[in-house]
């Protein structure tokens, strides 16, 4: 058994759960504490996170510490979200807390973000039950709102829009109009973009469920119906629920809800997102189980430390997604199936030369298939317009720095490589990713030369090592001249990061 | 809604001040009662003094401060300050007068009568007594004596709160009688005021003697006045405004603030100034002027002044006989075995029910915790504790063994304040983490929490309970605890302490209910709930036991709750502003106040829901300020066996029909004599049963057998 603290450094709040994590039992929650600290108005407005909040902030994860000591934990992960993301002094302040704290906070992306929260979802034993129908994820936060949409139990597309509740009421309290004329703004400011979201990326899916994750209708939900079906209801109690609001001041909705006063507004907003996004998709039932990303940390740990093994296949999900991606950019999908074959194959023969892990290969595997997503924009300007559109486009469960990692790999496929002294000089890039480009930049390289026709000539390969050259045995009774006759160039890189030259043999069937 | 108004009209309620009042004549009529031996009688009428200090004090100082600020606001029975003052006024009078014919008229006789003779004025001593009292004031009294004169050189001096006096007026000698000058002093606290004298030969050889302390000095004033005639001495006492109004939001270091406060608490404005009936007119105005008192705030008293040296009086040895045997609190069986406190509440709740059962077991609760090397945290809310508290010295003990140990410490807790604010230092030096108290709320609630590493995970352990962390006052106030183990109230109590500890609020609570955030509603929604079963012709059903009922909006829910026929029977020891028996508000709803050796205390309540009925224990009364302006906490009690306890408890007490006063429809109360039945006094039966709990040979297990150590444990 192990004790566990998730610290969740998010844009209004400061949260900690203590988890003790077992096989036996799996995640239980011992401790739930949250302090109220506002990071995001100082970061959204100025970019930099002032020395007063530094200071509480610090005063608060000291207290966190000796909490965690009070429960003997053994292990701890802190993310920092959206509003210590966007400090321009990002690393400062986190070397700052660390000196003072002795906590090292990690900067999550959004999508690794939204990832947690959607494995918190997963650890859950209704989650593989639910998405049995059609199934959206609705995400929301401060600043952004999520939605991930399921084709049976894998994820097959998840959007970002800015539409998180506090932005929205943001945006209400700047209007200057009167409170009765929110619901209709507010249609407005939320409709055009949902609309869009159906166009482009629902088209005739049938979503029959939605899983909410927020902070203020899961409280709600989860409460009112303790006793019942575990905190899921039908679409109907969410509108009943809007109209209870909609007839009270915020005084007396606080009341009746038990619910702080300044969180009325944002209960509101948050209950008129999902009545919205469920009428749009024509959903029926609502799901809040109320998970935090404190839960998806501990998720995470306990699946990392090998406590506990989740039923669902999560790197699916990131697969799926990117395959969606090469979908709606009008890849091929056979190239990419080919060319994710060839690679594997590769990268799996020459574990120890490159002495990469499996999140590497899922890298590679994702930078195969969304290889030529570019050329949807521009076939001559491959690369960059690839590395672009990858830069663009949120892959959930990847971070910033994984992300680049796929975008330049699939760039510098196309393009000559630009060695550290330019790709390291953006600062985007640490040595560690640029040699992670490197490698994996190889293997796509020799992959792609193989099959240079597109015409999957090179899908039955054999790859073996021999001394210092690598012989890729291809079982195809095609001729493969181009494909030989232009690798010599693509050899030369890998041979360069790898000391080892990929030779062609070709052996024509039996 | 129309209806609803109607139940807030004020003459559907009782003014809170005059329902006090009503209270401590409920306590006056035991000292008034020949049934009760002799010395108990003593003890409640002192109580009845000390109660009175402390309703003016603080009750009638703030309705002083009310009229001072011109505020004109009603109460809840449509008074506003000054004609409540003005009602008032009489009421005390009244009061007063009373207590002082109890005393004189019943009490003194009696005295004498069982060989306690008590010489009332220093006039009637005899020789010999004289000279053994002028003695003792030359050998002891004369050396602590301050006299302070007052002249056009010397202001009036500082009268402290509740302090006896002694003023005079005096006449250089020489000089013409027009020209008195007036002098105080004060009767020192720190000899006893009641002197034993010898007896006068005489008459009454067998007896004790005894005069006060006053009467001493009075005597020999003359030997203070050196150069002056004493033309008139008189004892007099004065009590101040003690009302604490904090504004906590302008307030940086609470301790520093409530450290002033109470120096500052002497000057408050005097509010009531008692004389001697028949002092001297012209001594009393002078004192009226200096004090700035108001007409009617002088009380002549046909006795002696501050009868609260009647509970020094019960003290006195040699009357055993005249006392109710005392009671000792029993051990509870549930804790007889050899288990470890945390081994038996493992194994299922445990209620407790003090003073009938020791509250030993909430001691070692915290004893033990301290030394178990498995607890990793012990964190506990403390309102009022004794002096020499083993609870404070068991957490201070914890935190030095390693354990993280929270403690908030309520400094607001009336009159307690400098008590509080020493043993919270030792605590903070002992390296406990303590809290002050909340900005703007009074922290009410009583709960502990041990969390406890064991084999399979982390377990908590936590006691609630209605009354203080206080092992003197649990031998005096009947209350109620519950010690469990069950993780849905554990995981509340982790998020009360994370509440108290300035985080946020839990996102739901499982089991308890919260003041001030949460808890009124509950109590609405429990008594609406009931009168929606009661419309619906199912069984409506309410007994609620508490100290005080004086919310507005509980009491009108209570009325509707009535007219629909919920049957509710209210056990109300002190203030209640709620009308009973009135015909289409109140037909349905009973109150009874039971005043008692004991100090009832506990807050038990008890819902019908339909046939499903349940039970909770509070911290918290029906009162705005409990419910609005303190943490409290509501706690259910869901075992059967215990639900089973606490129905006996409230159902013994709807029977007692010895101690119970039950109010009348007018207001007033009225004292159950049913001959008929057979006598039923709930707290002697509750000693009772108790006892016999306590003594079951099966469940004292004195086994006297050495436990040999099996392994190397580590030694605390």
């Amino acid at each position: 058994m192990k004790t566990f603290a998730a610290i969740d450094v998010g844009s209004y709040e400061l949260a900690m759960k203590i988890f003790e994590i077992s096989q036996k039992s799996g995640l239980r929650e011992i401790d739930h504490i949250r302090h109220r600290i506002d990071l995001g108005t100082d970061t959204f407005a100025t970019g930099k996170i002032s020395y007063d909040r530094v200071d509480e902030l610090c005063g608060v994860l000291r207290d966190y510490g000796e909490i965690m000591k009070s429960y003997r934990v053994e292990d701890y992960t802190a993310y920092g979200t959206s509003a210590i993301r966007e400090t321009d002094n990002t690393m400062i302040v986190l070397d700052q807390i660390a000196q003072r704290t002795g906590i090292h906070i990690e900067v999550l992306s959004n999508s690794e973000q939204r990832f947690l929260n959607y494995k918190a979802i997963a650890s859950k034993g209704r989650f593989n039950k639910v998405v049995e129908k059609g199934t959206a994820i609705v995400d929301i936060g401060g600043g952004s709102i999520q939605i991930s949409l399921f084709d049976k139990d894998t994820l097959v597309t998840t959007q970002n829009m800015r539409l998180g509740v506090l932005r929205l009421q943001d945006t209400l309290g700047s209007l200057n109009i009167s409170p009765r004329q929110y619901e209709v703004i507010l249609d407005e400011m939320v409709d055009s973009q949902i609309q869009l979201f159906k166009k482009l990326y629902l088209k005739d899916r049938q979503i029959e469920n939605i899983i909410v994750v927020d902070d203020y209708i899961s409280a709600i939900v989860g409460r009112n119906v303790t006793g019942l079906e575990e905190s899921s209801v039908e679409m109907a109690t969410v509108e009943r629920l809007l109209e209870r609001i909609r007839a009270k001041s915020t005084q007396q909705a606080a009341k009746a809800l038990d619910m702080p006063e300044e969180n009325i507004p944002l209960l509101y907003i948050s209950g008129m997102l999902i009545h919205r996004i469920a009428k749009m998709m024509e959903a029926s039932m609502i799901w809040a189980p109320g998970v935090t990303l404190c839960d998806g940390m501990a998720y995470e740990y306990a699946e990392r430390h090998k406590i506990i093994k989740g039923e669902h296949d999560f790197e699916q999900d990131i697969i799926a997604c990117a395959q969606n991606i090469s979908k709606r950019y009008m890849g091929s999908k056979r190239r990419g199936e080919t060319l994710e074959k060839i690679a594997m194959t590769i990268f799996e023969s020459m574990k120890k030369v490159h002495g990469l892990g499996k999140r590497e290969r899922l890298l590679l595997r994702i930078a195969t298939l969304l290889h030529d997503c570019g050329k949807y924009i521009s076939l001559v300007n491959l690369g960059e317009c690839s590395y672009n559109i990858i830069m663009s486009t949120e892959i959930i469960g990847l971070s910033h720095i994984e992300r680049e990692i796929v975008a330049n790999v699939v760039k510098y496929n196309h393009m000559d490589f630009d060695y550290w002294e330019v790709m390291g000089s953006n600062g985007a890039i640490d040595r560690e990713a640029y040699l992670t480009i490197a490698k994996l930049t190889a293997i796509l390289k020799v992959a792609n030369g193989l099959d240079r026709s597109h015409k999957q000539k090179c899908r039955d390969i054999r790859v073996a090592q021999k001394d210092d050259e690598l012989v890729i045995t291809v079982n195809t009774p095609e001729d493969i001249t181009l494909e030989k006759g232009l690798f010599d160039k693509r050899a030369d890189f890998f041979k360069e990061v790898y000391s080892i030259r990929p030779v062609i043999r070709q052996k024509k069937g039996i | 809604m129309a209806e609803k108004k109607d139940f807030q009209n004020a003459r559907l309620y009782t003014n809170r001040e005059k329902s006090w009042l009503l209270f401590n004549k409920r306590v006056l009529s035991e000292a008034r009662d020949a049934h009760l031996p002799l010395f108990e009688r003593l003890k409640f009428l002192s109580i009845t003094a000390s109660n009175l200090d402390e309703f003016f004090m603080v009750r009638i100082g703030s309705l002083v401060d009310m009229v001072h600020a011109k505020y004109d606001g009603r109460d809840i029975a449509g008074l506003t300050p000054k004609e409540q003052l003005l009602q008032l006024g009489t009421d005390t009078h009244d009061f007063m007068a009373l207590q002082y014919s109890t005393y004189n008229r019943m009490l003194l006789p009696l005295l004498g009568q069982n060989g306690l003779v008590f010489v009332e004025h220093h006039e009637k001593l005899a020789k010999a007594q004289a000279k053994f009292v002028d003695a003792y004031f030359e050998d002891h009294v004369y050396p602590v004596l301050t006299p302070m004169a007052v002249d056009s050189s010397r202001p009036f001096p500082l009268i402290r709160n509740k302090t006896l006096n002694i003023g005079a007026l005096l006449n250089k000698k020489g000089k013409k009688r027009e020209e008195t000058e007036f002098a105080t002093v004060q009767v020192p606290g720190v000899l006893p005021r009641i002197v034993r004298i010898p007896s006068d030969k005489e008459t009454q050889e067998q007896a004790i003697t005894v005069i006060l302390l006053e009467e001493i000095i009075e005597r020999n004033i003359s030997k203070l006045f050196l150069n002056y005639d004493v033309l008139c001495a008189h004892p007099f006492r004065i009590t101040r405004n003690a009302d604490l109004a904090i504004d906590e939001d302008e307030v940086e270091d609470l301790l520093l603030e409530i450290e002033k406060q109470i120096k500052k608490r002497r000057w408050g404005h005097a509010v009531r100034l008692e004389v001697e009936k028949g002092a001297d007119k012209k001594m009393v105005r002078l004192l009226e002027k200096e004090l700035e008192l108001e007409e009617g705030d002088a009380f002549y008293v046909d006795g002696p002044l501050d009868l609260t040296f009647l509970m020094k009086m019960y003290g006195l040895e040699g009357f055993e006989h005249l006392k109710t045997p005392k009671y000792t609190p029993q051990p509870v069986p549930e804790f007889s075995g050899e288990e470890t406190v945390f081994e038996r509440i493992g194994k299922g709740d445990i209620l407790l029910h003090h003073p009938y059962q020791t509250f030993e077991p909430v001691v070692e609760f915290i004893r033990q915790a301290s030394r178990d090397p498995d607890v990793l945290a012990i964190k506990q809310t403390l309102y009022r504790v004794s002096g020499n508290s083993p609870i404070i010295a068991a957490l201070a003990q914890a935190a030095e063994n390693g354990k993280q140990v929270t403690v908030l410490v309520e400094l607001k807790a009336r009159f307690d304040e400098e008590n509080n604010i020493v043993w919270a230092r030792k605590l903070e030096q002992a390296g406990c983490h303590v809290i002050y108290g909340l900005v703007g709320l009074k922290t009410h609630s009583k709960i502990t929490l041990v969390v406890r590493r064991e084999e399979d995970g982390i377990r908590r352990y936590v006691h609630l309970g209605t009354g203080n962390y206080n092992d003197a006052t649990a031998k005096l106030y009947t209350d109620v605890g519950l010690m469990t183990a069950n993780e849905a109230i554990g995981e509340d109590a982790t998020a009360v302490f994370n509440m108290l500890s300035g985080y946020s609020e839990p996102r739901s609570w499982n089991k308890l209910s919260l003041a001030p955030l949460w808890l009124k509603e509950r109590f609405l929604h429990l008594i609406e709930r009931e009168k929606k079963n009661a419309q619906k012709g199912k069984n409506g059903r309410i007994i609620a036991k508490m100290n005080s009922l004086c919310d507005q909006d509980i009491i009108v829910a209570l009325y509707e709750a009535s007219c629909a026929g919920v049957k509710i029977d209210l056990i109300v020891r002190g203030i209640c502003c709620l009308r009973a028996g009135v015909t289409d508000v109140s037909e349905h709803i009973t109150v009874r106040s039971i005043v008692g050796n004991f100090l009832e205390h506990a807050r038990i309540f008890y819902f019908e829901n339909g046939g499903k009925p349940e039970y909770y224990c509070a911290s918290a009364d029906w009162m705005p300020r409990n419910l609005e302006r303190r943490v409290e906490i509501l706690f259910p009690v869901e075992d059967p066996a215990l639900q089973e306890k606490l129905k006996h408890i409230l159902t013994v007490q709807l029977q007692d029909n010895q101690k119970a006063h039950i109010l009348q429809p007018d207001g007033s109360y009225e004292k159950v004599k049913k001959r008929s039945e057979a006598p039923c006094c709930s707290q002697e039966e509750f000693c009772r049963e108790a006892q016999e709990a306590g003594q079951d040979p099966k469940k004292a297990q004195d086994t006297r057998v050495f436990l040999p150590k099996t392994h190397l444990g580590m030694e605390i």
